[in-house]
């Protein structure tokens, strides 16, 4: 049976036109084909999902992501929420590592680089959670590969 | 494509350093693997370590002077505290990678700045060893790199 991954997408993802500078033009069904591509060629099954509500992310953080086998989240300007709702996310991140689930958290753009300082990194509490940032649509090429390269070892 | 990866110090204990954390890869298990991949994609990779912060300054103007593609770097410690070695990636014109095996950002706060960040181009952290090959892999594909291929 193929293994299930779910890509998150935050607020504000499905409006891309500011990384033009970087990146060239891209935008959030680019990138879907682009992971789309990359996941039927390994032989996993995609769920890409965005969403501009934080609810609805938490929810498919918490509940959602119970069916599924590796999570990766864009989680955008997540530093800049309440923080209340950082303790939310750091919780939802934690039972994910805690069920030994592969997380990755991807950014579009370097988020250390000057002018692109959007948000700070996710801080869960513990267990493990890769990083990838700026490179682009490419951010998530490496982040699909590397969940499976996790997967084909479990 | 030429690529420097530059490791800082102690990443020369992979394997028995802390294996709970960093893994059990050796840093010359990790760099074989890396190097076959290149050879079989037109790409030169070359590892180097150091334990000496002047030595990590002094690969990275050698990257510069032989007209070095990538630079991918793990300064390990030195990545919290290096102003040398941000200026001297500023200085090099190349695409840059800041590469960590752990995610410093899961751990100590002493950990969570990174002053080899803001100077890259991108990041890849808490991947394991498999961190490098990835991000070597990447580099086949990367469109900002495609007029260095072969």
């Amino acid at each position: 049976m193929k293994n299930k991954l779910l890509i998150l997408n935050g607020p504000g993802l499905s409006d891309l036109s500011i990384y033009d500078e970087f990146y060239g033009s891209i935008s959030l069904s680019m990138i879907e084909e682009k992971c789309t591509e990359i996941c039927i060629d390994i032989g996993l099954n995609l769920d890409f999902r965005q969403t501009d509500d934080e609810d609805e992310l938490f929810s498919f953080l918490l509940k959602d992501s119970d069916g599924f086998d590796a999570v990766i989240i864009n989680p955008v300007g997540y530093s800049h929420a309440l923080t209340a709702e950082l303790e939310r996310y750091r919780l939802a991140i934690h039972t994910l590592t805690l069920h030994k689930k592969p997380v990755i958290e991807v950014h579009i753009a370097n988020i250390f680089k000057q002018g692109t300082d959007i948000t700070k990194p996710l801080q869960a509490p513990e267990g493990e959670m890769g990083f990838v940032s700026g490179f682009g649509i490419y951010s998530y090429v490496l982040a699909i590969k590397a969940i499976n390269s996790k997967l084909s070892k479990t | 494509m030429k690529v420097y990866v530059i490791n800082g110090p102690n990443i020369n204990l992979l394997g028995t350093r802390e294996p709970e954390i960093y893994g059990y890869d050796t840093l010359e298990s990790i760099a074989t693997k890396c190097r076959e991949f290149g050879s079989h994609n037109g790409i030169d990779v070359e590892f180097m370590q150091s334990n000496y912060e002047g030595k990590l300054v002094d690969f990275i103007q050698d990257a510069i002077t032989n007209a070095i593609d990538v630079i991918i770097i793990n300064a390990a410690a030195y990545t919290h505290s290096s102003i040398a070695i941000h200026d001297a990636l500023k200085s090099f014109s190349g695409y840059k990678i800041e590469l960590h095996i752990s995610n410093p950002h899961l751990r100590e706060s002493f950990r969570h700045t990174t002053f080899v960040a803001p100077a890259a181009d991108a990041v890849v952290a808490g991947l394991g060893a498999d961190g490098y090959s990835h991000a070597i892999e990447l580099l086949v594909n990367l469109p900002v790199l495609q007029n260095k291929a072969k």
